[in-house]
C-alpha cells in the first residue's frame, strides 16, 4: 500500500456472494493527515444509457479514526437487488469507503446473486 | 453485444466529460462574470452543454472561495416552492445557480431575481431563451466539438461510423446524439 491509501479487503478475498450472506473484511488506511471520519458503505449503483440510480443499503462509521489503522467490518447482505448486466443497464454492488475531509473514496466491487455470478440480461431474439 | 458496463457512451462516462469552452477561456469567462457582478445567463438550445457549464462554473467559483447554492429544474423534475424559497432566503451563499430557470413561473423567477439582487447575491442561470438575465455566454455545438467528445469517450475508435450524420440528425443536440451512439454501440 503506497502513501495516502485506503484499501478494502473481504475475508478470503470473497467478492461473489449470495443474497442474505454475511460479508466481512477489513478496511486499512494510511493517510497523509488524520481523517475527520471514515465511513464504509454497502451500496449498489446502476450504469447505462440513462441517469444512474444508487442505493446505500447499510453503512458503518469508524469512530475516531487514526492516521494509519485497520478496522473490521461486517454486513448482512439484503435479499436483492441482484447484480446484473445488460445492454441498457447494469446493476453493480460495491463496498465504498469514504474519507473526510476531501471526499476521498475507494471502492471494491462485489457480486450479489443466487448463483454468485452477475446475471446476464440477454437481448430478445428476433422472431 | 456491448453491455452497459462497457459501452463508452454510458451516462456515467458522459458525465465525466466536462465543459469544453469554445469561444473563450475559463479565466475570460470568470472575468466576464465578475464584471457582471455574478449575475448572468448561460443561454443555448437543448444538449448544448449549459448544465455541464453551470456545474463547472460552480466548481470554479468555489475555488475562488465563493459559496454557491444550486437548484436544478427540468420539465420532469419540479422543485417544491418551499425548497426554492429556502435556497433563495438562505444567508450562507454568494451565488445562486439555477439550471432550467425558464421552467420557473415568470412571477417566481421575478421574485428570485429581486430577492437575490436586494441581498447583493450572485445569480447565474441556464435558459433556452435569452433575456431572463443579461447573457453571460451562449452555448453552441459543432460537428468538431461532437467529434472531440466522441474521441474522448471512445479513443480506440470503437464507435459507430458516420459520427457527423448522427450529429446532424439530432440538429446539434449532443446529449441526444450521444444517446444514439450508445444504442448503435450496444447493437454491435
Amino acid at each position: 500500500m503506497s502513501m495516502s491509501e485506503i484499501e478494502i479487503r473481504t475475508d478470503n478475498d470473497v467478492t461473489r456472494l449470495a443474497p442474505g450472506e454475511i460479508l466481512a473484511g477489513s478496511v486499512r488506511w494510511n493517510l497523509l493527515e488524520p481523517p475527520r471520519s471514515i465511513d464504509l458503505r454497502l451500496m449498489w449503483y446502476t450504469q447505462g444509457k440513462g441517469d444512474g440510480d444508487v442505493g446505500v443499503v447499510d453503512s458503518i462509521t469508524f469512530d475516531n479514526p487514526a492516521q494509519y489503522e485497520t478496522r473490521r467490518f461486517q454486513f448482512q447482505l439484503p435479499n436483492g437487488p441482484y447484480s446484473f448486466s445488460g445492454k441498457l443497464i447494469a446493476l453493480i454492488w460495491a463496498l465504498e469507503a469514504v474519507v473526510q475531509p476531501r471526499d476521498r473514496f475507494e471502492r471494491l466491487e462485489i457480486v450479489v446473486s443466487p448463483t454468485r455470478r452477475e446475471i446476464a440480461l440477454l437481448a430478445p431474439q428476433p422472431q | 453485444m456491448t453491455t452497459a458496463r462497457h459501452n463508452p457512451f454510458a451516462m456515467h462516462r458522459i458525465h465525466s466529460i466536462r465543459y469544453m469552452p469554445q469561444t473563450c477561456t475559463w479565466p475570460e469567462l470568470l472575468e466576464r462574470l465578475r464584471t457582471m457582478e455574478y449575475r448572468g445567463a448561460i443561454v443555448g438550445p437543448e444538449g448544448s452543454g449549459k448544465t455541464t457549464l453551470l456545474e463547472d462554473l460552480g466548481r470554479h467559483l468555489a475555488e475562488e472561495g465563493r459559496t454557491c447554492r444550486s437548484i436544478f429544474i427540468t420539465l420532469d423534475v419540479k422543485v417544491p416552492p418551499r425548497e426554492i424559497r429556502a435556497a433563495v432566503n438562505a444567508a450562507d451563499y454568494d451565488v445562486l445557480l439555477i439550471d432550467g430557470a425558464d421552467h420557473l413561473h415568470p412571477l417566481v423567477f421575478g421574485i428570485i431575481k429581486h430577492k437575490t439582487a436586494r441581498g447583493r447575491k450572485g445569480l447565474v442561470i441556464t435558459s433556452h431563451r435569452p433575456n431572463l438575465l443579461p447573457t453571460l455566454i451562449e452555448c453552441h455545438t459543432s460537428p468538431d466539438l461532437f467529434g472531440q467528445i466522441v474521441e474522448t469517450l471512445a479513443p480506440s475508435g470503437d464507435c459507430p461510423e458516420n459520427i457527423a450524420a448522427v450529429y446532424h440528425k439530432h440538429k446539434g443536440n449532443i446529449r441526444d446524439a450521444l444517446r444514439e451512439l450508445y444504442d448503435l454501440t450496444a447493437l454491435k
